[in-house]
């Protein structure tokens, strides 16, 4: 994975703390970033070119009036207000090859000096076999590598609930960081798909690769994540988005948005969910 | 009425196999394309000051029935696509990725047309645009010509009405105005993928002045005569045949289908 430094722009080694997506159901945490950069005031600085990321480009996706500033598949953007990177990620990762990919992109964090990184991305609520307590509304979960459990004290303090899903020594768990450890002596074979079992969704899932690739390369990393459906997921990305401000020490009114320090919704959200219906069949 | 259970998940959506890490690779890894040149022995890289490249069936018809000067000067090999079914000159058919050179007396190479006839998947885009754009051939300048894709495009798409747009990198959009192309900004929200759009991620990573010009619809005789305009305007010393000739293979109802030299396999 290269960084290109986009032409005329300087990386502010203050910033410590790498926020990034998971691929994840509903696109929650690409949405959750795009509100983050939005809102932030955030400054594009690079790019990042993976030979296994997918390819796309768009306009524009957070001016007022798109003025051709062209879009790619994974970008960098830096808030130098509050110390943070912002990796955007617009397109999906080769099939196959999300573990590499994970381990492109942790290199990239260690090598540009990163501290913290976090991980934002929803779970698929089908997939829950336990009754979520609702009574104070969403719960944001997470897991860290504080401590060996995936707990950690500050998150619990800001209210999150620990995936208790988490199993260090769960057979996929166990792959996923015998694969990123350059000193593991464990040879894990790859688990086959048809032999993963319920209790292997969350290892399964993209964020897990990030949180086992991030861990192995010695960064302190979280993942913040939320159980969703597929259907109109901007709830779900603000929920994120805010769980990682509250994280980060961010307060909105420390936003850069027109209103104030308020969330600035991105341009492109306009037309997230397609043209609105052709009126003139009435 | 499309079964809302079975039908694909529309394009922003994922299966589930993208959201596995456990999803295996391909096996075996496919051998890397490459580029064969009619010289044996080119100076490599070439550096042609235009490198024009056409995916869209209007932009091909125009590179192949309209521009009599053009010198084929090596093809782009996908190792894993077959060429049966290619005939030994150059025709519209062909499943392949043609380079040519238009010809000027002051310098050989100094605009190239690259035809591409095959289908390029998006994990294989990487590749070959590193290919064509800062490893055997550094443009000064790209030029890429492709159809709007309706899936991944937002707005409302009228098979009646022709609609053309643009992106450019930010060092085309440095470029003197009257260099530029004029055209509308392909709409915010909407996107364009595989491998049109690695190719001008590839001019932006690389710095060098890129469009990508997109046109709908895929076969319409508007849309050839405006791609025919569009290259006349780049290089005005263009020797473009008359564009209007058998423009009725491009009505979308009877006109040259996008899959036909995908089709031709069953007949080799």
């Amino acid at each position: 994975m290269e960084f290109v430094v986009e032409e005329g722009k300087r990386v502010n080694e203050e910033c410590s703390t790498l926020i990034l997506p998971a691929l994840s159901i509903g696109n929650v945490g690409q949405l959750a970033v795009d509100l983050l950069v939005s809102s932030t005031g955030a400054d594009r600085v690079g790019y990042l070119d993976d030979p296994y990321l997918l390819p796309c480009v768009g306009n524009d996706a957070y001016g007022p009036l798109p003025c051709g500033e062209i879009a790619l598949p994974l970008e960098v953007y830096e808030s130098s207000s509050t110390a943070t990177t912002l990796a955007l990620q617009r397109s999906p990762v080769a099939k196959g090859m999300m573990i590499k990919f994970a381990e492109n992109i942790a290199d990239f964090a260690a090598s540009s000096g990163k501290k913290h990184v976090i991980v934002l991305s929803s779970l698929d609520f089908q997939r829950l076999h336990h009754n979520l307590d609702m009574s104070r509304g969403p719960q944001v979960y997470y897991l860290s590598n504080a401590e060996a459990n995936g707990r950690d004290d500050h998150c619990e303090r800001l209210g999150f609930g620990r995936l208790n899903e988490y199993d260090s020594e769960g057979r996929c768990w166990k792959y996923l960081s015998s694969v990123f450890e350059e000193n593991s002596k464990e040879e894990l074979t790859f688990p086959a798909e048809d032999e993963l079992e319920d209790i292997d969704y969350y290892p399964s899932l993209p964020f897990a690769a990030l949180f086992s690739a991030f861990k192995a390369r010695g960064l302190k990393v979280t993942c913040l994540l939320c159980y969703c459906s597929e259907g109109d997921n901007i709830p779900d990305a603000f929920l994120l988005a805010e769980a990682a401000s509250k994280l980060t020490g961010l307060t909105p009114d420390k936003f850069h948005g027109e209103e104030g320090g308020k969330w600035q919704i991105p341009y492109s959200w306009k037309s997230m969910y397609g043209a609105p219906p052709d009126m003139s069949m009435f | 009425m499309e079964d809302v259970l079975t039908e694909n998940p529309p394009p922003s959506r994922f299966f589930q196999e993208d959201l596995n890490n456990f999803t295996p690779s391909p096996e075996p890894p496919l051998p890397s394309p490459f580029i064969v040149f009619s010289n044996p022995k080119p100076e490599l890289p070439l550096k042609p000051s235009l490198l024009i490249i056409a995916l869209s069936s209007p932009s091909l018809h125009i590179f192949h029935s309209c521009l009599p000067s053009k010198t084929l000067i090596g093809t782009l090999i996908i190792p894993e696509l077959p060429f049966s079914g290619n005939t030994v000159e150059p025709s519209l058919q062909d499943k392949s990725c043609n380079i040519y050179s238009l010809s000027d007396n002051n310098n050989k190479n100094s605009v190239l047309l690259v035809s591409v006839q095959l289908p390029v998947s998006p994990e294989r885009s990487n590749l070959v645009s590193r290919l064509l754009i800062g490893q055997d051939i550094v443009p000064e300048r790209v030029i890429i010509l492709d159809s709007i894709q309706s899936r991944n495009f937002r707005g409302r798409l009228s098979p009646d009405e022709a609609l053309t747009a643009k992106l450019e990198t930010s060092s085309e959009k440095k470029a003197a105005a009257t260099s530029r192309l004029n055209l509308d900004y392909f709409p915010s929200g909407s996107v364009i993928d595989g491998l049109s759009a690695s190719l001008l991620s590839r001019c932006q990573l690389k710095n060098i002045r890129g469009t990508l010009v997109v046109s709908w619809p895929e076969f319409d005789p508007s849309v050839v005569r405006f791609v025919g305009g569009l290259l006349k305007s780049i290089v005005p010393g263009l020797d473009i045949k008359s564009v209007g000739k058998d423009l009725e293979m491009y009505s979308s109802r009877s006109g040259l289908k996008k899959d036909a030299w995908l089709d031709s396999d069953l007949y080799t």
